[in-house]
């Protein structure tokens, strides 16, 4: 019998029609709604909440224990209505790519495009190879997102015979945002080049190819790409990367902080789900990753959000009061990661959260409703302690003190926003290099344009990558001793 | 002293007024065991039970165990000494192919503070090794820990090789981790699944009892 499913989002509905009974996460899929399941459908985070109505299942105990309907754990028996949260429209994802010289030895053909795929966010610029201008930019959300939120998630997906349609959501999306650079440009055909980066997983999924050896230990990747193919109809290149965990990303982005260039001690970080990290010290790139959990892009953050209207994006201390800035002056609606880290910072100072993370109140009020919890205070303990501990780690390996350190780059478009004081203030980042940390955006962006715009720097890259060592910290007690040790905030007497 | 100060001050993660209270326990000739129990496992449990009733998250317990680790190895030498008998013994590590370990040593602390002997396999562990260990070491339970969706079903293989080895009666199979759950514990024939670590200290020791 057939049945339909009406889709309220955004003020706007839509309808799909199914057989049978289907699993509601399926049925959104399929109608291309925007609903992203961060724990990857297993009922545990309680982030995709809906209203539904009609004929669907009775609540399961994971939804008992959220207290509200979870879209990742609803199966659709007949016609149904469902509500979804608006969709993140305008979302605020990074493309500035900060200062590039003109096309020296461009890319074949008269359009390029520079593509970073990020396992959140997709961002694109489109160039005129003759001139060297950039004539267009788009950015959306990785459509990847509603599958899995991180790339283990996907992994896991693609294993069980989503490859085909994880392929096909990213490589979609690039083709409607190409479309928007060329509407932007007012262009008709093109690109005839690409160059496409992203992290090692988010190339797999890109190409098509089998992510099983990413799956499990030794984390083997089998292939690092690092040159060109036709993808899209187009000349593509791929940059290298340099294992199954730093990925092309980020030999874009050490290519574009111009770090391998210069005769200094530089480290670069990209803070993300996972922070990479890359240490440049007489010729050798040490480089390594750790996991952060998703707490840093607003997620398993009991009133997180992205960077949307009325997300609280600031916040300091004034007359022993907290105060806040939402983007667009709007009411409060969440915080996101900068406004995070800012009212823990604050929050420290103003001793209403203790070196152990300990609050005394039930709750730290910013705004109107939105408040952090305990738990949250408590997330981003865990990611900011694998970050340090990470860093922390690097550094060791590498015999290098973090007085020598010359320059902190600081790539990804979280670090963008990030107030590097209170960064340091809660120990994400060594207070020892505030004054040598320098913001450089989409890093990765930016290293892919160059590629786009001369070939030369083709070689560049397969150099940086050649010269990559990297640190391996999982199951490495030395991590976990630091990483328990940077889950305070500051020192514990 | 009041070795109920030990207990408090280890639940607020004060590693360094534990240590002190600790030594100073010792110099007042009070006997390591009853520093142990009373005071650090006291406060371990404490934390584990409000960490099964979520009052607090992994942090707290992270930082915790930090402070009872230096405890505990201000006091192993005196207990070495005193000849403490454990009351059952566990091998514990993280399956093959998979190397967080975070979730697998607060296990391993947690089944500590009930006084089993554990030994530890770290990580990457493949199911040979947790059968071989298990019968070399004459161990009561097998507990496997994963934290990928893609690592979880070595579980499976686990108790198959159990099975293989024909050890299967004599071995309780526990597994834990953020992917796994009750419905794949019966699935896969494993004996119990826990969803936290101090349930699973208690779980482990009913199972030896």
């Amino acid at each position: 019998m057939m049945a339909e499913l009406v889709i309220f989002q955004n003020g706007a509905s839509k309808t799909v029609a199914f057989t049978g009974e289907e699993k509601l996460s399926v049925l959104l899929q399929r109608a291309g709604a925007y609903m992203p399941h961060p724990c990857g459908g297993h009922g545990s985070c309680g982030k995709c909440a809906v209203t539904v109505t009609g004929a669907v299942s009775e609540p399961n105990d994971n939804e008992r224990r959220a207290g509200v309907r979870l879209s990742c754990q609803i199966t659709v028996l007949g016609d149904a209505v469902v509500t979804l949260p608006d969709s993140p429209r305008d979302e605020q994802i990074e493309t500035e790519t900060g200062g590039l010289t003109g096309a020296l030895a461009p890319m074949p053909g008269q359009y390029g495009a520079a593509v970073d795929i990020g396992t959140t966010t997709l961002a694109v610029k489109l160039f005129d190879l003759k001139t060297g201008a950039c004539i267009g930019t788009a950015a959306g959300l990785n459509p990847q997102t509603a599958v899995a939120a991180d790339v283990m998630g996907r992994i896991g997906a693609a294993m069980a015979g989503s490859l085909r349609l994880l392929q096909g959501q990213v490589t979609d999306e690039i083709e409607r945002l190409l479309a928007e650079c060329r509407a932007q440009a007012g262009v008709a055909g093109g690109p005839e080049s690409l160059v496409l980066t992203g992290n090692t997983t988010m190339l797999y999924l890109l190409t098509g190819r089998d992510p099983e050896c990413l799956s499990h230990a030794p984390f083997h990747a089998d292939t690092l790409f690092g040159g060109e193919t036709a993808l899209l109809g187009c000349r593509a290149y791929l940059p290298p990367c340099m294992n199954a965990f730093v990925g092309a990303d980020i030999t874009c982005a050490v290519l574009a902080s111009g770090m391998c260039g210069k005769n200094e001690i530089a480290l670069l970080c990209d803070i993300g789900t996972n922070g990479e990290m890359a240490l440049w010290k007489d010729g050798t790139l040490y480089v390594t990753s750790t996991a952060a959990g998703p707490a840093f892009e607003g997620a398993g953050i009991s009133c997180g959000c992205g960077s949307v209207r009325g997300a609280i994006d600031r916040v300091w201390l004034e007359d022993g009061q907290l105060r806040v800035h939402t983007l667009g002056d709007a009411d409060a609606v969440g915080v996101c990661g900068s406004g995070l880290i800012d009212a823990i910072a604050a929050a420290l100072q103003s001793e209403q959260i203790d070196e152990t993370g300990f609050m005394e109140d039930d709750c730290l009020p910013l705004s109107g409703s939105v408040a952090l919890q305990p738990q949250d205070i408590r997330a981003v303990q865990l990611a900011k302690a694998a970050i340090a501990a990470g860093m922390e780690v690097l550094l060791e390996t590498a015999g290098v003190s973090l007085g020598s350190v010359d320059t902190l780059y600081i790539a990804g478009g979280f670090g963008s926003h990030l107030n590097v004081e209170s960064a340091a203030a809660i120990g994400l980042l060594p207070p020892a290099l505030t004054g040598r940390t320098r913001i450089i955006g989409n890093a990765a962006l930016s290293g892919a344009v160059q590629a786009l715009l001369d070939q030369n720097a083709h070689q560049a890259l397969d150099r940086i990558a050649s010269l990559s060592v990297h640190v391996n910290l999982g199951g490495s007690p030395r991590f976990n001793e630091k990483y328990v040790e940077h889950m305070l905030f500051g020192d514990d007497e | 002293m009041d070795l109920h100060e030990i207990s408090v001050q280890l639940q607020a993660g004060k590693a360094r007024v534990v240590k002190t209270l600790v030594q100073q326990a010792i110099d007042e000739g009070i006997p390591a065991q009853e520093i142990l129990e009373k005071g650090l496992l006291d406060g371990m449990s404490i934390i584990g039970e409000k960490f099964k009733n979520n009052e607090v998250f992994v942090p707290e317990v992270l930082i915790a165990a930090r402070a009872m680790n230096q405890g505990v190895a201000l006091l192993k030498p005196l207990l070495a000494e005193a000849g403490v008998k454990a009351s059952g013994k566990v091998c514990i590590g993280t399956v093959q192919g998979d190397l967080h370990d975070i979730g697998k040593n607060l296990v391993k602390l947690m089944l500590e503070g009930k006084g089993l002997e554990v030994i530890d396999l770290g990580t990457d562990v493949s199911p040979e090794t947790f059968v071989k260990m298990a019968v070399e070491q004459n161990c009561q339970i097998i507990c496997c820990s994963a934290l990928l969706t893609t690592t979880m079903g070595v579980m499976a293989d686990v108790v198959k090789a159990a099975e293989a080895a024909g050890i299967r009666d004599k071995v309780k199979i526990m597994i834990g981790g953020a992917p796994v759950n009750q419905a794949f514990c019966d699935q896969i024939g494993a004996d119990a699944y826990t969803s936290d670590a101090a349930s699973a200290a208690d779980m482990a020791v009913s199972l030896c009892g």
